[in-house]
């Protein structure tokens, strides 16, 4: 099954190889395809977890480089399969999305096949020399993806950011953070001595031959930063925003939606399972860092006017509060910050997607130059205003459960940097509400006379799947909770009996 | 006198007679030499494949060249890459003036300089073997009479080439003269044995690794490489780029790991440092860069760092590394010079700016460079991601983790110019529309380079079996 869901966008891809360039039916048929058997895997695997005996299940073992301990290992937790669920949704939707794109298409869906593919390697590898190989090859396809379907940043008439500028700071920074956790990564495989890069089989000798306590708090922040990089942490986000805003709509809806929730679930993984005395020493610092994602890039996100810049300072606030349930370091606030992973992933898509559908028509999105489309596209607009609330997390969607728990998990351990997150949640509401009365509320425009809703139910689909997997998410978390903690409690509780050893042996040194 | 392991030099003797006289073709008939080249290669390939049987008992002919798995798999690198550079040299040969068979005999005589320099077991055939490699390429470098540059090129290699010879002469003399012979078993067990080894057969040993360092472009003797790979015809460049690098590189791992493994310790702090100085002259130089054969020639210092890098370690796995590194080097570069070769009459040069739009002009020519600058970068899956791989784990395994650093480092720099190549072939506009035409030798050959960059780089199993016999 994992194999499947692997397979099927590269295979799509290759496919496409074989097409001409101007049979673009075609291409989309495919793409549509490759996209929709690993979503149809995805909600095969959330059913058939088996909560009871949780750990990694469905795994998939090849011997592939005996002398160096590297195999081709694949399977999946409460946890990947969460995120494994989010990245098939955006994926297929993002593939019905991408509809729109008219230029050099059969380029376009082979690139993103191979993103797709990247991507859901990365969820699926249980071992870290192909959780590395897959990272690195999801970063790079989007070089060309902002790059050439991309468009720049405008404010007033004029380039504030331009594409080229944007996707290559993209790409440098993640690369950056990428080689930076591959010193760390090659660091611990020689370190651990166990020549091995199998996660459980790492797991295994750590369990019995822990590391010292010192080394691990110098190989824990190798890992945090550079994953971190697409967390994204704070100060390291800048290369985010503007990624998010070049990126054609689809990208823009992969790339916040699920590429950054990529470095909170490789600290998750590899840094947290791993090296707990590290995780023990560092995530405090962590804790009061994402305090400065949620509140700057809050504020920053309230002072921005073009829509796609807000959502994307929104995005880095808001992986803020993923990164402070992971540095709580309770089940309750880990559970809530995968959920909450999987929540914003869906909710930040549909933004991208609206975004994208009215830019198409009405070729601005700029916040000053909008106004009144809920006149045009009644549905795009209450589309529009339920992704607002979601984003504000109202009840009755994910991200309400999820934040809900985040703030109960954390509150004893971190109480200020929990309280700085509510208010966090009240800037929100603001820039949140100001977009949606400033997009779609007021009189009627006669510039956009001339655009029209999403009519077709085929046009609808992909905004309905996302919208509908909130709400289900919202109003009936208990199954997915479920799934996640019986993967998230044990790694807490792996963690924390640590505490009291690391003391002694700090004091050895 | 057991003859069969000469066989494969011997057969590269016999071709360059066969392409000596062939250049008494009619002009009309000489754009077909090109054949008769590739089959000298084909047939010292098949008298290598009928050679393996014997690599493994590793006999040696007289104690001066010796039949081993390591130089049978060095020898089968050079034998493809020269299969590529004869390819190059049939899309290039319109450039090339008169003597087209004489191009290809200097072609053949490199490439036994470089059997030579893979058999070896004596200094005296380390400097035949390096000599016999680097006068080929004077003249291939100077080859397009009527460009100043490419004369410029040639004789600044010449120039340059013979201060570095000078120096691994003088070089192989000191160690003589420490160890009253030269042939590897004297000189290792000189090393071995003696009580205080002398300041001049250090000293003697340093001089050989600058003459070594000349070949595969290591700071600081690659002041050469960016005029050199400017000015010469492209295939030379290929060839001076992977043949001439990989050559410089085996001779320093048999070297290294053999008469200079007992006094690891004073060299393997002096490689590191080139190694830090090599990859920050290449990669940042590389930044400014706007003809792409200097880039290229800047990107493959960069290389030469990562190269030396993994000799610093002085261990099995590091020579494994860098013998892995070299397989992916040389898929990828010979697959971006037969790209340029291919591109650069239609987009009208070298420059970097001519690239623009490629993408749309020939997409078949632009995804195989970009997987080609990719795969040089470090990418996954590519090849060179496992090439790179391997080179940071063994420096790590050697404890000297700064290192790794820097070199960490500098794949993002190094990601960052290539980059801005791919950025012109995709995201720029083209100037012109026409579609490029890719005759049908020069489209397989990039088939199959494009296909050994993918294997090398996601099933490395085989390959790492294989170079791991080399031990």
């Amino acid at each position: 099954m994992l194999l499947t869901i692997l397979l099927a966008p590269t295979l799509g891809a290759l496919a496409l190889l074989a097409l001409r360039d101007d049979q673009h039916a075609w291409v989309r048929r495919i793409a549509v395809i490759a996209t929709s058997v690993p979503l149809l895997g995805a909600l095969y695997l959330a059913t058939h977890y088996d909560v009871a005996r949780g750990g990694y299940q469905h795994e998939v073992f090849v011997p592939w480089v005996a002398s160096l301990g590297i195999g081709f290992h694949l399977g999946v937790d409460g946890i990947s399969t969460m995120l494994v669920l989010l990245h098939a949704l955006c994926g297929f939707t993002g593939v019905l999305v991408s509809y729109s794109i008219k230029e050099r298409v059969k380029e376009y869906y082979l690139f993103y096949l191979f993103l797709i593919t990247g991507v859901f390697g990365v969820f699926l590898s249980l071992d870290l020399f192909f959780f590395y190989f897959f990272y690195e090859m999801a970063v790079i396809p989007m070089f060309p993806l902002i790059g050439i379907w991309g468009s720049d940043v405008k404010e007033g008439g004029k380039v504030r950011y331009s594409k080229e500028y944007a996707t290559m700071k993209l790409t440098i920074y993640l690369t950056l953070g990428a080689v930076v956790a591959l010193v760390g990564l090659l660091w611990l495989y020689v370190s651990t001595g166990a020549r091995t890069f199998d996660l459980p089989a790492l797991q295994q000798a750590l369990a019995a031959r822990p590391l010292d306590a010192s080394l691990q708090r110098w190989l824990f922040p190798l890992l945090l930063i550079g994953f971190g990089v697409i967390a994204p942490m704070w100060p390291l986000h800048s290369w985010s925003p503007i990624g998010h805003a070049a990126a054609p709509s689809a990208v823009s809806m992969l790339h916040a939606g699920v590429l950054m929730k990529l470095g909170s679930y490789a600290i998750i993984r590899l840094p947290m399972t791993l090296l707990p005395a590290g995780a023990q020493f560092w995530l405090p610092w962590l804790a009061s860092l994402c305090v400065m994602n949620i509140i700057y890039g809050g504020f920053v996100a309230m002072s921005q006017r073009d829509l796609k810049l807000i959502i994307g300072y929104s995005s880095s606030s808001h992986m803020g509060y993923v990164l402070l349930g992971l540095a709580c370091l309770t089940p309750v606030a880990l559970d809530g910050a995968v959920l909450l992973m999987f929540a914003h992933g869906l909710m930040t898509a549909l933004a991208f997607a609206l975004i994208g559908y009215f830019y198409e028509q009405t070729h601005t999105r700029y916040l000053p130059d909008l106004g009144g489309l809920a006149h045009q596209m009644p549905f795009i607009a209450t589309c529009g205003v339920i992704a607002a609330m979601a984003s504000s997390g109202l009840p009755g969607f994910a991200n309400f459960v999820a934040e809900l728990l985040i703030f109960l998990g954390g509150w004893d351990r971190y109480p200020v940097q929990i309280i700085c997150g509510v208010f966090g949640v009240v800037i929100t509401a603001v820039y949140m509400l100001r977009v949606v009365r400033g997009t779609f509320f007021g009189p009627a425009l006669p510039a956009f006379a001339h655009t029209r809703d999403a009519r077709s139910a085929f046009e609808r689909l992909p905004y309905l799947v996302l919208v509908i997997a909130l709400m289900v998410v919202g109003c009936w978390p208990r199954p997915f909770l479920q799934m996640i903690d019986a993967s998230a409690r044990p790694l807490i509780e792996h963690i924390m009996p640590v505490l009291p050893l690391a003391a002694p042996a700090e004091a050895l040194h | 006198m057991p003859w069969g392991l000469l066989a494969p030099e011997l057969g590269l003797c016999l071709w360059i007679l066969v392409m000596l006289l062939a250049d008494l073709a009619p002009a009309t008939r000489k754009p077909q030499l090109s054949w008769l080249a590739l089959g000298g290669i084909g047939f010292t390939a098949v008298l290598l494949a009928w050679q393996q049987p014997l690599w493994a008992r590793g006999e040696s002919f007289q104690s001066m060249l010796a039949v081993t798995h390591f130089s049978g798999l060095y020898k089968c690198f050079f034998t493809a890459t020269a299969a590529v550079v004869v390819i190059m040299t049939r899309q290039f040969q319109r450039h090339l003036p008169a003597h087209l068979g004489a191009f290809y005999m200097l072609l053949f005589t490199a490439l036994l300089g470089t059997f030579v320099l893979a058999s070896m077991r004596d200094l005296l055939m380390l400097f035949l073997g390096l000599e016999l490699l680097t006068f080929s390429l004077y003249i291939m470098a100077a080859y397009l009479k009527a460009e100043a540059k490419s004369i410029e090129a040639g004789m600044k290699y010449l120039i340059l080439g013979s201060v570095s010879s000078g120096f691994l002469v003088y070089g192989i003399a000191l160690l003589y003269g420490f160890a009253g012979g030269t042939s590897f078993t004297q000189v290792q067990n000189a090393f071995t044995y003696a009580l205080t080894v002398p300041a001049t057969a250090y000293a003697g040993m340093v001089l050989v690794l600058a003459g070594l360092g000349f070949k595969i472009a290591a700071s600081p003797f690659n002041l050469w490489v960016p005029d050199v790979y400017e000015g010469a015809p492209t295939p030379v460049v290929a060839l001076l780029s992977v043949g001439s690098k990989m050559a410089g590189a085996m001779a320093l791992l048999q070297l290294l790991t053999g008469i200079f493994a007992p006094i690891a310790a004073f060299w393997m702090p002096l490689l590191a440092a080139l190694s830090v100085a090599t990859l920050l002259y290449g990669n940042l130089g590389a930044l400014a860069q706007t003809n792409i054969k200097r880039l290229l020639g800047y990107s493959s210092i960069g290389h030469a760092g990562y190269l030396l890098m993994g000799l610093s370690t002085g261990s099995v796995a590091g020579a494994e590394a860098v013998t892995y590194y070299l397989l992916a080097y040389l898929f990828s570069t010979l697959a971006v010079f037969l790209v340029v070769i291919a591109a650069s009459d239609a987009v009208g040069g070298d420059a970097l700016e001519d690239y623009r739009g490629l993408s749309q002009r020939s997409g078949f020519l632009a995804a195989v460079m970009f997987l080609g600058l990719l795969s040089l970068a470090g990418v996954p899956p590519l090849a060179g991601f496992v090439g790179k791989l391997l080179v940071l784990l063994a420096t790590v395994e050697s404890g000297r983790l700064w290192l790794v650093a820097v070199g960490a480092v500098n794949v993002a720099i190094a990601l960052y110019y290539y980059l801005l190549i791919v950025k012109r072939m995709y995201l720029d506009a083209p100037r012109q529309t026409q579609p490029i035409a890719v005759p049908a030798a020069t489209r397989v050959t990039l088939y199959v380079l494009v296909l050994g960059i993918l294997v090398v780089g996601i099933w490395q199993a085989p390959f790492l079996r294989w170079i791991s016999a080399i031990r």
